[in-house]
């Protein structure tokens, strides 16, 4: 059963939401989500790059203004 | 107030907003943005482009507002330093360029509907943020300038300064990540 993981990183800026993701990714299984949550648009850059560089799911969400989720899914 | 709302989420659905306003220019796009009105502000204003070097005149007009005097500061010693303390905050486009980027940067993320006050997260947070900004602005003039001033105006007019204050700015960088990482996450 996959898992989800949120990671709350509302109010901080660049790179520590990067830094967090990248510490939580690599504690999960492929085809678990981690959802990160941000605030600082510097992020909205950076987290896909890396991610999609890495080679997982990316998907990036507007959840309110100014605020966004990107998912991201292990796949390898 | 039924129409105001179709015409917001058709200005939404428009390709020249979602372009212009919406997303975040390329970094070329800065890149060449920054080049052309860098150029600008040499022709114009005769001193090259820089943000930090202002803080300290706003600084020495709040004190000399509050009676302060910092004419015998070594740093506002000597004569062109002082001409522009006199003439005062209206005759100082550097001044004039920073308000303007603190407004730019309002209007830009207005625009973008992604204007938000954030939260506070902790403790930690509150003194990263005032240890880096200290030692950043206290950094920035004793260089006498900042990744602006002394790096992308001396690079971009080929002085060998900017390329040695490259040099060091990288490597505060990485002890800089470090601290970050180690003790303010």
């Amino acid at each position: 059963m996959a898992k989800e993981i949120i990671i709350d990183s509302l109010g901080e800026a660049c790179p520590v939401p990067l830094v967090k993701a990248q510490n939580a990714i690599k504690e999960m299984e492929i085809g678990d989500v981690l959802i990160v949550q941000i605030d600082h648009s510097c992020a909205m850059k950076n987290l896909p790059e890396w991610a999609r560089k890495d080679g997982h799911n990316v998907e990036v969400e507007e959840v309110d203004d100014g605020e966004w989720e990107v998912i991201i899914e292990k796949a390898k | 107030m039924a129409n105001e709302k179709k015409f917001f989420d058709r200005v939404k659905q428009n390709q020249f907003y979602k372009k212009w306003f919406k997303s975040a220019f390329t970094y070329v796009t800065g890149a060449v943005l920054l080049s052309v009105l860098q150029v600008a502000t040499l022709a114009s204003t005769g001193n090259p482009w820089g943000v930090s070097g202002v803080f300290a005149n706003w600084g020495a007009w709040i004190y000399e507002a509050f009676g302060g005097s910092v004419d015998k500061w070594y740093y506002f010693s000597s004569e062109g330093a002082q001409n522009v303390l006199n003439a005062g905050i209206m005759n100082h486009p550097g001044s004039w360029r920073n308000i303007g980027i603190i407004f730019g940067a309002l209007l830009a993320t207005l625009l973008a509907s992604q204007f938000k006050i954030k939260k506070i997260k902790n403790k930690k947070q509150v003194a990263a943020a005032i240890l880096g900004g200290l030692l950043m602005g206290y950094g920035a003039r004793i260089a006498y300038g900042c990744n602006i001033g002394a790096l992308y105006s001396g690079i971009s007019s080929l002085s060998l300064s900017g390329w040695v204050f490259l040099v060091g700015i990288f490597s505060g960088a990485v002890v800089g990540s470090k601290i970050l990482v180690k003790f303010f996450m």
